[in-house]
């Protein structure tokens, strides 16, 4: 994941220059303040309101439109976190139908200017307090002595888990986040809090589920019947924990419920960028060889445009075997979840059941 | 003389009640005793023609598209939910061209209220068939749109006032929410698909034909039952869109189940808790499909959503004619005192087993019925 090229960003449409903008610089992808990216996405179209020429509700709403659709492309071309285009998407199209309702209500198109104007500030600036009350709303769900099963790197359930530890003692297990390592980045961060964590293999979550009390991860998308789309892998948690009776909950801000309603796996749309990557080889090097050295604890794919850090110093690993041509690879970065293994949903519009999320949907689209 | 006039009075009684439910000979002491009992074919042939069944005193003022309209439903020639609800709501209209208030008349709505829409309504439910819920709401509506008619308007103001409202409501609830629904399910059909319903939905045939017309690579199973056999006009009318079909009857589901993907089923009426209410059989086909993880599509317009709860098949159902249940070996039921023949019409499919809803509104989890 490398940052555009400072030099052709004028090249590109001002709506992406003010995308990028908002975004902040990339310090590190582990910075908890960092800007989301539907959030910054937001800000953007509110810039596009702002500089419109349009003179009709019908004009500045294609205007707006074409503006989603080109952060959208830019999105899935991979250089912007591809995951996450689904939360990029739905914050889009909420945001539109946000203000659409001013239309409804003033008719007359200058003065209904100057309200969705107002109105998009304030949709920002709830979407930007979203992660805070999420954080309130969830934290006393961890008691003192237990221990936390977490999966993927979510700045969300990074600042649940932050607040909670801010008045309960707990422990955290992460798993370890094939094939981005993101696991390994959330383990620095919470160590270095303070909180006693512990990383342990993906195909581990089942050994590990009998000493867990319960499971908290993010979304990437929250669909209409309530299953969630997240990292690959989190549907096997969420079974697994199911199955042993520990609650699996789900932190995620309301701009990330999408108008989705897969029916299976396959039923997803495509995730972009990041479905086109190849597992070049399989890190067969035993456990301990690709232990602890340097700051992050494992060291993944030598693929270059992969997702990790680029500021991770490479352990390469010796050993090493590859992956003859003539095998196929599959390594799709997200999966579907059904509602059926998710317990509880902490959303900023407070903690949800996953058949409350579909009542939300109705309302916020109706 | 008074025993007389007493005895009178009591046959009098009889006549009626045996007028008001025809003595069919379903046994009195089963569960389905609170369901009123079918129209028998057989004891009542000559019933069944027109004339005879507009022969009571309060039928007399009825329209003949009244009358009509009421045989087609007590034969069984207009059979399904939307069909019904059309058919009800063309009747009316045509009925309001020839409506003339008397001249003393006050409130011509409430005149019409009075002597053309609960006549004819109770007459429908009452001696042709029960109702469906999709004619009970649509009936609701349109008393509410007579009701808030202003009370000064004149009588052809009225007329057509009346006309345009049931003419949307047809296009809007009906025509434009089948469209939808077949854009939305559509959207769930990939190629390679082996699609499987049951009986005969017009939801779900003009979404396969509308899937067929943009190019999908599908197969459909028809799935069907006695003694309606609707299954066999869905099939007809498939093979003419050019649709690859395949047909069974129930027995054959659980053999067939293995390569089917997706399962699309109608309804006759929503639940508010999810529930799905629909032709006898449904529920078996839905719960074979969940058992062998297949998701189930149940398509529903939102007018055919109900405010009542049903937690089993028994409380609200309709009894159809026995004596299609017959078969050769079976055709002196009437006479044996210990047994009965049961045709149930409706069943109940739960919530549970549905995998989503197909609306106009959109797919929605079975729980969110309610806040629509």
């Amino acid at each position: 994941m490398t940052d555009p090229d400072p030099a052709t960003v004028d090249d590109y449409p001002i709506v992406i220059q003010d995308l990028l903008h908002y975004l902040g610089p990339r310090t590190s992808l582990d910075d908890k303040s960092a800007v989301a990216l539907p959030v910054a996405a937001i800000k953007a179209l509110l810039q596009v309101v702002q500089r419109s020429k349009a003179n009709t509700m019908m004009g500045l709403q294609d205007e707006l439109k074409e503006s989603s659709q080109s952060m959208l492309d830019y999105a899935l071309e991979g250089t912007l976190l591809g995951r996450s285009h689904i939360a990029l998407a739905s914050g889009c199209e909420l945001f539109l139908k946000y203000i659409t309702r001013t239309f409804l209500e003033t008719p007359d198109f200058d003065a209904c200017k100057g309200q969705v104007l107002e109105r998009g500030e304030h949709f920002a600036g709830i979407s930007l307090a979203a992660r805070d009350r999420i954080a309130n709303v969830g934290h006393g769900f961890i008691r003192d002595g237990q221990t936390v099963l977490t999966h993927g790197w979510s700045r969300v359930v990074a600042a649940l888990l932050l607040k909670a530890a801010e008045t309960t003692h707990f422990d955290i297990v992460i798993l370890e986040g094939r094939p981005d390592a993101a696991g390994a980045k959330a383990a620095a961060l919470y160590a270095q809090e303070g909180i006693p964590t512990k990383v342990v293999l993906d195909s581990a979550m089942g050994y590990v589920m009998e000493s867990v009390d319960l499971v908290l991860v993010g979304a990437e998308g929250v669909v209409e019947n309530g299953g969630i789309v997240n990292k690959m892998g989190t549907f096997a948690l969420a079974v697994n924990a199911q199955e042993s009776n520990v609650p699996f909950y789900v932190a995620a801000e309301s701009y990330k419920f999408a108008r989705l309603y897969p029916l299976h796996q396959k039923d997803l749309p495509t995730m972009g960028g990041l479905n086109q990557q190849h597992l070049d080889f399989v890190d067969t090097a035993s456990w301990h060889r690709t232990g602890r050295e340097g700051p992050s604890s494992t060291k993944k794919q030598q693929d270059t445009n992969a997702t990790s850090t680029p500021h991770e110093p490479s352990n390469t690993v010796s050993g090493i075997v590859t992956i003859p041509h003539n095998v196929k690879v599959d390594n799709p970065p997200c999966d579907y979840t059904p509602a059926k293994y998710i317990t509880l949903l902490f959303t900023d519009l407070g903690v949800l059941t996953p058949s409350a999320v579909s009542d939300e949907l109705i309302r916020l689209y109706q | 003389q008074q025993q007389q006039q007493q005895q009178q009075q009591q046959s009098k009684k009889e006549e009626s009640q045996k007028d008001a439910h025809p003595p069919s000979k379903t046994k009195s002491e089963s569960i389905f005793s609170h369901l009123p009992p079918a129209r028998d074919m057989d004891e009542y042939e000559e019933g069944f023609s027109g004339a005879s069944l507009g022969t009571k005193q309060q039928h007399k003022d009825l329209h003949p598209r009244v009358l009509e309209l009421g045989l087609l439903y007590a034969s069984g020639q207009i059979r399904g939910g939307n069909a019904r609800c059309r058919a009800m709501l063309e009747c009316f209209s045509d009925v309001l061209e020839d409506y003339q208030p008397p001249q003393d008349c006050r409130d011509i709505r409430a005149h019409l209220d009075q002597h053309i829409l609960k006549p004819s309504f109770s007459y429908w439910a009452e001696d042709c068939r029960p109702h469906s819920v999709s004619m009970g709401n649509a009936f609701t509506f349109l008393k509410s749109a007579v009701a808030s008619l202003d009370r000064d308007m004149s009588l052809e103001e009225i007329i057509t006032v009346l006309q345009e409202t049931t003419k949307a409501y047809v296009q809007e609830r009906l025509d434009f929410a089948d469209q939808v629904i077949s854009d939305f399910a559509s959207t769930k059909i990939v190629d390679g698909d082996v699609i499987l319903t049951y009986a005969h939905s017009s939801v779900v045939e003009s979404l396969l034909k509308s899937a067929a017309s943009s190019e999908k690579k599908f197969r459909v199973v028809v799935a069907d039952s006695r003694p309606l056999l609707e299954g066999k006009t869905l099939l007809k009318s498939l093979r003419e869109a050019g649709i690859e079909c395949c047909y069974i009857l129930l027995n054959s589901l659980s053999y067939i189940m293995q390569d089917v993907t997706k399962v699309f089923l109608g309804a006759s009426a929503l639940m508010s808790d999810g529930s799905v209410l629909s032709r006898v059989g449904t529920a078996c086909v839905a719960l074979l499909a969940q058992s062998s993880n297949k998701t189930v599509l149940v398509c529903c317009e939102t007018y055919k959503m109900s405010n009542r709860v049903q937690l089993e098949s028994i409380t609200g159902n309709e009894l159809g004619s026995p004596q299609f249940v017959v078969s050769k070996d079976l055709q002196g039921f009437r006479d044996q005192k210990n047994l009965m023949l049961l045709n149930l019409l409706y069943d109940l499919t739960p919530s549970n087993v549905v995998s989503g809803i197909v609306t106009e509104m959109g797919i929605l989890p079975p729980t969110s019925v309610a806040v629509l």
